[in-house]
Parts: C-alpha cells; structure tokens; sequence
C-alpha cells in the first residue's frame, strides 16, 4: 500500500483531517484533500499525476459529491463513500461500497486495499 | 352512586348532544391542518361520547401515531405502534368500528400497552371507511358495553373527520407534516453522525500528541466542551446561520467573554452556514486556549485584538479578512514542525477547510498572530 495516491472530498474539517491521518498512517499519500465539489473536479481537470484511489463523502457542504464520482470513473480512478445519511440514494453508483460514519479504520484499510486491485 | 360509564339520554340532554355534534360538524369543516383537526375532535369527542378518554390516531404508512388526545389520564399520546400491534390499526386495516367491552379479554389488544393506563373498554372508529387514514378511540375506565347511540355518534364524528381530512388543503398539510417529520429524522442521523465522527476526529488527534492520560483528558474534555458549546449556538438559531460574534462570544465565554477587558473585538456583522460555524468555533476555542497556555491570556496584562473586515476592491470579489493579535504576553517561540498538534493543525486548516481561503500563523516575538483570508460566498456572507 506504499505511496497509494489518494484523493479526499469532505467538508467537514475534523473528518477530513482525520481521514488524512488514517491513510497516511496506511502509508499513503493524500494527494489532494477538498472541501468542494468544484475544487475537487478543478484538480481533476487539471493533468495530475495518476491518483491510485478516492474517499468522498456524499453530501459537500449542500452539494452531492457525484460530479466528482463521475469524473473519477471517467478516468478509471476506483473510490468510496463516506458518508453520515443512513440511506443516500445514489443513481448509478449503487455498486460502489459506502463507509459509515464514524469511519471504522479496518473499513477504510479493507477499501484502500480494494483500490490497489482496480489498477 | 355515580356510573361514569353510564349516559342517560333524556329529552333535553339527547337535544344538547345534538347541537354538540352538530356544532362540531361546523368546525371540522372549517379546519386546515391536522393540528386543528386534531384540537376539535379532541375536545368534542369527549363531551358528545362522555367518555373517559378519547384519542385521534393517524395513518403514518405502517404504523399508528397517537397525535393527539384528551383523557383522565396518560394513553399514548406521541408514541408510534406497528398497525398489526394496536387496536386502532386493526380497525384501520379491517375497515370496521371496533366495540370491547372489556379488553383484557380480547386477543386484538396488546395488553402490555394498556396495563399502565385507566382503560378497561373502548370502542375504535376508523376514520374513511373507504381507505382508512386515522381512527377515532374512546376509553372508559371500567368494563362496560358502550351504548349503540355513543358508538353510532363516534362514527358520525369519524365520517365529518374523514370529510375534513379530505379537503386538498388539509391533506396537503398532512403530507407536508409527514414529508418534514421524515427529513428531519434523516436530517438528525446525518448530523448525529458527522458528531460522532468528530468526536472520533478529536479523540484520536488528540491521542496521538499527548505526554500522558491526563493530557490527554484535560485536552479532549476541552475540546469536546467546545464542540457542544458550538452545536448549543446552532441548536440555539435552530441551524440556520450563525452570527460570527456570537460565535466569538461563547467561544470566549469561559474566558472571560466579549466583556472581559482582556478582549478587543470588532468587526461588522458576519453570517456563517452551521457546519462552517462549527469549524470556525474550534478553531478559536483553540486559539484560545493556547493564548491561555501560552500566550496573551496567560499572564493579567495581556491582551488579544480580535478585529475582521470586508474588503471590497474594484474589480475583486469581496474578501473576508480576520485577525487575531496577542500582545503583552510572554515571549513567543515558534514550536518545532515536529511539535505541531491537533491545535494548530486544525487552527492553520480547518477555517480554509470549510470556508475557503487561506490562513497564516505567525509566532511573532511580541505575540502571536493569526490571519484569515477567505472570498465572501454562500457560507461566509455579510449580514
């Protein structure tokens, strides 16, 4: 799991920062970390180097998250969702697993590993 | 001797209930929520059946909601019960006034609900026979077979119920109750569990830069009373926005507050979005409480100069610029990379994290300054 690049979108800083710290201590690299959906399709758009995986949660500070989704699939990156809803309909994505929220780390080490495979 | 179940229908008392049906009628029929509904066959259902209780009960998809009720003593009023478990939703589900004359003996009633109430007969009314969406429940505190014309008068006040519910206005009203009811419990997880995970955000930051246990309490008690202080303020304004001052106010206010000579504050009216203004009140509690540790506010004379602005250049989108300038205090030392915590993390990110922007710590000699620049937008707005 070695210097996986992942990306995160989440609004809410302490979540965010811990999220940070968890996969760092998996021994990743977050590659980016957004609060916005339009900053985070902004890096997207720009040509990074490739990202090995993403943690989004749902819903950003009122916006879904889903345009990123979109963008991630576009370009091949697999990903989760974070989220605190209980039941988000998510249209098209029903298959992509969705972590809870508190984040349990083994969830989050058994998505990362997920990750590597998709590559 | 005094039977409360019994009801003696002379002339002039059989002419009175008349009118009270009548006059009920009326009413229902110029209500236009259920809120309203639910106050007149509250308070009529009583008089005209003269029974011990009554209860108005709705349909909430598969289950039966006591809304509202009127009795000598508590029933269920609030509580939600499957259809399939209660006698309000039997008489629902099968379309048919129910009669008990003593409910102890009947398989329909779950006895466990009723034990700790005064109820020992009822009778169950559904309210639109056609597809039932509320019922109509009397109770007496005795065993007794209701008479016909008390049962006959609960269905009549159940059918002008019916007829009221009916009305587009009330029915949108009810849907619209219903619709608010669901998002809200949707609406509460969400926020109960982003809390948590806060909380576990906290927790686990907290616990990795600190010496010891106690530390490590002192620390995250702290912060974990400044994350409840910051939802007191949201829970305060309902969720909605949140003034800037007021969010500086209570983050101060187990220093001393705005009041306290130690604080130099201005600033024009700022509104913050909740989750931004939970962000923007941990980030000052830990501004704060280093000043205290550390800084201004660990010796008398200093002072902390909190000031922020709007600049409004031409040509640029509106800026929000904030300070936060210690002075008086003891000599600063830039902590070590190696020695950065949770605090100053989340005082260098978590603004520009939820807000936008950008914000610099500098560890000054003659004190410690904070500057925060973020653009004006939807979750950061003059008032």
């Amino acid at each position: 799991m070695n210097g996986r690049r992942i990306m995160i979108v989440e609004d809410e800083a302490l979540v965010a920062m811990m999220v940070e710290d968890l996969l760092t201590d998996l021994g990743c690299e977050v590659s980016g970390s957004f609060g916005a959906v339009g900053e985070a399709l902004a890096y997207l758009d720009d040509d990074k180097p490739s990202l090995d995986g993403a943690v989004l949660d749902i819903n950003i500070g009122g916006e879904m998250v889903f345009p990123v989704a979109e963008a991630l699939r576009a370009k091949g990156v697999p990903f989760v969702f974070a989220t605190g809803y209980g039941a988000l309909p998510r249209k098209g994505f029903e298959d992509v697993t969705v972590l809870a929220k508190p984040i349990n780390f083994g969830h989050l080490r058994d998505a990362v590993h997920g990750f590597g495979h998709a590559a | 001797m005094l039977d409360m179940a019994e009801h003696d229908l002379s002339d002039g008392e059989g002419d009175s209930a008349l009118l009270t049906l009548v006059e009920t009628i009326e009413e229902l029929s110029a209500t236009r929520t259920i809120d309203e509904v639910a106050a007149v066959v509250r308070s009529s259902a009583r008089r005209i059946s003269g029974a011990d209780g009554v209860a108005f009960v709705l349909r909430d998809d598969d289950c039966c909601w006591y809304l509202d009720e009127d009795a000598i003593g508590p029933l269920w009023k609030g509580k939600r019960f499957p259809l399939t478990a209660c006698i309000s939703g039997w008489a629902m589900l099968n379309r048919q006034t129910v009669v008990i004359p003593d409910i102890y003996q009947d398989d329909r009633i779950p006895h466990d609900a009723y034990r700790p109430t005064f109820v020992k007969s009822l009778v169950m009314t559904p309210v639109r026979t056609r597809d039932p969406i509320a019922a109509l429940g009397a109770y007496w505190a005795k065993e007794h077979t209701p008479p016909p014309e008390i049962v006959a008068k609960l269905q009549v006040m159940a059918r002008a119920t019916a007829a009221a519910l009916e009305s587009g206005r009330l029915q949108a009203s009810l849907n619209k109750e219903l619709e608010r009811r669901t998002f809200l419990m949707r609406e509460l997880d969400h926020r109960v569990k982003n809390t948590l995970a806060s909380v576990q955000s906290i927790a686990s930051q907290t616990l990795r830069t600190a010496t010891s246990p106690q530390a490590f309490n002192e620390s995250f008690e702290s912060r974990l009373l400044a994350l409840s202080q910051a939802h007191e303020l949201l829970t305060k304004q309902a969720w909605g926005k949140a003034q800037l001052r007021e969010i500086l106010a209570a983050a101060l206010r187990p220093f001393g507050g705005l009041e306290d000579g130690r604080f130099v504050v201005e600033g024009p009216p700022i509104e913050i979005t909740p989750e931004a203004a939970v962000a923007v009140h941990m980030t000052l509690h830990e501004l704060i409480v280093n000043a205290a540790k550390y800084g201004a506010l660990s010796v008398p004379a200093g002072k902390v100069f909190v000031a922020w602005r709007v600049e409004d250049a031409a040509g640029s989108h509106p800026t929000f610029a904030l300070e936060w300038r210690e002075r008086g205090g003891p000599p600063v030392t830039a902590p070590g990379p190696k020695d950065e915590g949770f605090g100053s993390r989340l005082i260098r990110r978590g603004l520009s994290r939820d807000l936008g922007g950008a914000a610099v710590l500098d560890f000054l000699p003659e004190g410690l300054v904070f500057t925060f620049r973020a653009p004006l937008s939807q979750r950061l707005a003059a008032a």
